[in-house]
């Protein structure tokens, strides 16, 4: 009657929609300087993957895990990492910081170029403990200037040390990629996703020579997002990632990775 | 002999040579040349490098003890005071340390006078009017000893001195008979200062050599302080007292030493090395903080600390640069985050250089992360640089990374060769055997082999890629290496040790793995 017209509206969508309504309440409640939304995340360039995670690629700050999905694939689960490193540091100009456990692998120098990545803006770190990598990478992201950080871990995320690096990602933050155990997943330890990679036969070029590397990659948790699982083929030079089916390469090469 | 010019050109140095002609110091130079005709060997004098040659011997000699003060212009600054007091013992007695000092400065190629007093005056007064090149005046003797002596050893200045030679004085002991009233008022209070100090009725302090040099600073506390918060603040502190003199000097600290003395006389010193000069009270104190972290307990604070010493041991060149406003370059930050590893896990950052040898065990290698000098930074090369694809011509590659990033460059690094046939990603030190190889051809890849407990069979292989070994370092069989891509999509770089022969047959290894 003598009411306000918004009000009106507010009062007839609040007794209506309730989804509405929930949308208002959550907009209430919302602390407005930790809106997700606004988080810079890293576009993994592929529509089909971009679209499971929130914000449209992989969060800058918070841990991701990536995982191998037997002992052998631990290689496999590297070359991803690294992948998904060539592509921020594709972006970004300063250097990116690999943590290592004992035991854990590190990249051959030589290697490096067959993913599109320079040796030279790599620093590498010799750590005694998983508690000295996740140290480390504490003490990367309060130094800032680095543009990726990758921690091979021995065992796995626990609680505690990934609360301690989701406070220290607060504000501007490089992605921050762990590569685990495969049997050290399972507990909550506010990791924003968790991928599970496997490798896969390479896609070949025209001659059948061995050409792209190609994973399984399964997407097992994503905080606010879906899972999925796709296989992917990693292209070097244009520093992307690709769905194979969507190429007219070798056919053959193609059902072979299906099966 | 040395010559220098207040009003033409005077002899300020001689040569015993020259002393024996008869020359004196202070004759003007042209009067000498006409009188001599001998010829005469003139070097310009240099006092700079004098000044600087007594400090270093004053440095030398703070080895005999801690007061060491080098002789001010009143003494014609060509000598040094050493405050002997109650160090002597240490070298078995007053005569046996002259005896010590004389013998060590001669080795050296240094003519010395050495005189021991009661005081610097008396000490001076000997050493440059004595009878002896060496002279040991017992304690309260000094009066007995310069009664003797002509007036100018008593530091006078020369018109002072003259003044006195015109009244008819000429010995300390005539001087010091007379009554003191008049000879204040006609020549001032200077002369009767100097004779009371030689004569130990007034006090002379030594002004001792200033350790300005060294850039350390120290703080002694009363109540001693064993909180971690309150010597990294003290740090700090000393940091921030340091800094302006290596700002002077364009230097900053390439390593520090905080040394912690307990008030039980037990010193606890702190080595702090740094990638990079830095002169930044606040990194300084984050870098005590971590050390103070890793330590924990292992800093046994005991009742407290009383003094905290902080030293620069290696200075670097540090010259003032210019940076934007707010933001570090990426080479600050690694070498921030290298630093800070540094203190609190004892770890250095690591980084790949290639190295000269086709080995590929041997072709790359990690060494020790190390700020570059020049830049700051790490060589940005061009976003993503990606060898494989680019033209072959390594001269464009790298000035098309030059022009796109910092004008220095790595001059230490030797390239990344980009002609190398695909390599792993993972390479393993040594090969690890591969058992149980079937192969269709001898001399061809393997069908099937199982390595670490695992059978693989192979679904597609590339090769052979030879590589002999260094036969300059050690003997060695030749390798053909293998691309291989399992069943299960594993790639793997296998080599053959050697060629199969029938008696003996080949040996397969597993070298690296593929992405």
């Amino acid at each position: 009657m003598g009411l306000d017209p918004a009000d009106d509206t507010e009062r007839a969508s609040a007794r209506g929609d309730p989804r509405a309504r929930l949308d208002a309440l959550r907009a209430r409640l919302a602390p407005p300087a930790s809106s997700r939304g606004l988080r810079p995340v890293l576009p993994l360039g592929l529509a089909a993957l971009d679209q499971h995670l929130p914000g449209g690629g992989l969060a800058l700050g918070p841990p991701h895990e990536i995982a191998p999905a037997t002992p052998v694939d631990m290689i496999a689960a590297l070359g991803f990492a690294l992948a998904l490193c060539a592509r921020q540091l594709a972006r970004a100009s300063e250097a990116a910081l690999i943590a290592a456990a004992p035991g854990q692998p590190l990249p051959y120098g030589h290697g490096l170029a067959g993913l599109g990545l320079d040796p030279t803006r790599l620093v590498l770190l010799e750590a005694g403990s998983d508690a000295e990598v996740f140290r480390a990478l504490e003490a990367a992201l309060h130094a800032g200037s680095l543009a990726v950080l990758i921690g091979l871990l021995r065992e796995g995320l626990p609680l505690k040390p990934g609360r301690r690096l989701q406070l220290a990602a607060e504000g501007p933050a490089p992605p921050l990629l762990l590569i685990l155990r495969p049997a050290a997943c399972g507990l909550p330890n506010g990791a924003a996703t968790r991928w599970r990679i496997a490798a896969a036969p390479a896609a070949r070029d025209r001659f059948g020579t061995l050409d792209r590397p190609r994973w399984r990659a399964r997407l097992e948790r994503c905080r606010n997002g879906r899972g999925g699982d796709w296989l992917l083929e990693w292209d070097h030079a244009a520093h992307r990632l690709h769905l194979p089916e969507s190429l007219a390469g070798d056919a053959s090469a193609a059902g072979r990775s299906r099966a | 002999m040395a010559a220098e010019g207040p009003g033409g050109l005077r002899l300020l140095a001689l040569d015993p040579e020259a002393r024996a002609l008869g020359l004196n110091p202070g004759e003007p130079l042209g009067r000498v040349r006409a009188r001599i005709g001998v010829p005469l060997q003139v070097y310009p004098a240099d006092p700079m490098a004098d000044r600087e040659a007594l400090l270093r011997l004053c440095r030398w000699a703070s080895g005999y003890a801690p007061l060491v003060a080098p002789f001010g212009p009143a003494e014609a600054a060509d000598g040094l005071y050493i405050d002997v007091d109650g160090a002597s013992h240490l070298r078995g007695g007053e005569t046996n340390l002259v005896a010590d000092l004389a013998a060590r400065l001669a080795r050296g190629g240094i003519s010395a006078r050495i005189a021991l007093a009661d005081t610097p005056g008396a000490a001076f007064a000997l050493a440059r009017h004595g009878e002896a090149d060496r002279t040991v005046v017992a304690p309260g003797g000094s009066a007995e000893a310069l009664r003797g002596l002509p007036l100018e050893a008593l530091r006078l200045d020369p018109d002072m001195a003259a003044g006195l030679r015109r009244l008819g004085l000429r010995r300390v002991g005539e001087l010091d008979a007379l009554p003191r009233a008049p000879l204040a008022r006609r020549f001032g209070e200077a002369l009767l200062l100097r004779l009371d100090q030689a004569l130990a009725r007034r006090p002379e302090p030594l002004a001792p050599l200033s350790d300005e040099a060294e850039y350390a600073a120290a703080r002694g506390f009363l109540d001693p302080i064993g909180r971690q918060s309150d010597i990294v603040r003290t740090a700090r502190d000393l940091m921030a007292e340091i800094a302006p003199r290596l700002e002077r000097d364009g230097l900053g600290a390439c390593a520090l030493r905080l040394a912690l003395h307990r008030v039980d006389g037990a010193v606890r010193p702190l080595d702090l090395g740094l990638s990079r000069p830095e002169r930044c009270p606040e990194r300084v104190a984050a870098l005590v903080s971590l050390r103070l972290d890793r330590l924990g307990s292992g800093l046994d604070a005991g009742f407290g600390f009383e003094t905290v010493a902080l030293t620069v041991t290696v200075s670097g060149a540090m010259p003032a640069r210019q940076t934007d406003l707010g933001t570090a370059t990426a080479g600050d930050g690694v070498g921030i985050l290298a630093d800070a590893l540094a203190q609190r896990l004892g770890r250095v950052l690591l980084r790949l250089e290639p190295e000269a040898s086709h080995l590929p065990e041997r072709a790359d290698r990690s060494c020790p992360w190390m700020a570059d000098p020049g830049q700051g930074s790490p060589p940005d090369m061009a976003g993503g640089r990606a060898p494989a694809y680019l033209p072959p011509s390594p001269a464009g590659k790298r000035g098309r990374a030059r022009a796109s990033a910092s004008p220095v460059a790595y001059p230490v690094t030797p390239p990344w060769p980009d002609h190398l046939p695909p390599r792993p990603l993972v390479l393993f030190p040594r090969g690890e055997a591969a058992l149980d190889v079937l192969s269709t051809v001898p001399e061809g890849p393997p069908r099937r082999f199982s390595w670490r407990a695992q059978v693989h069979r192979v679904a597609h292989a590339e090769g052979p890629e030879r590589i002999a070994a260094e036969w300059w370092r050690e003997p060695g069989a030749e390798r053909d290496y293998y691309r291989v891509e399992c069943e299960a999509g594993h790639r793997l770089w296998l080599y053959r040790d050697g060629p199969h022969g029938p008696d003996r047959p080949a040996a397969w290894y597993v070298h690296g793995l593929f992405a």
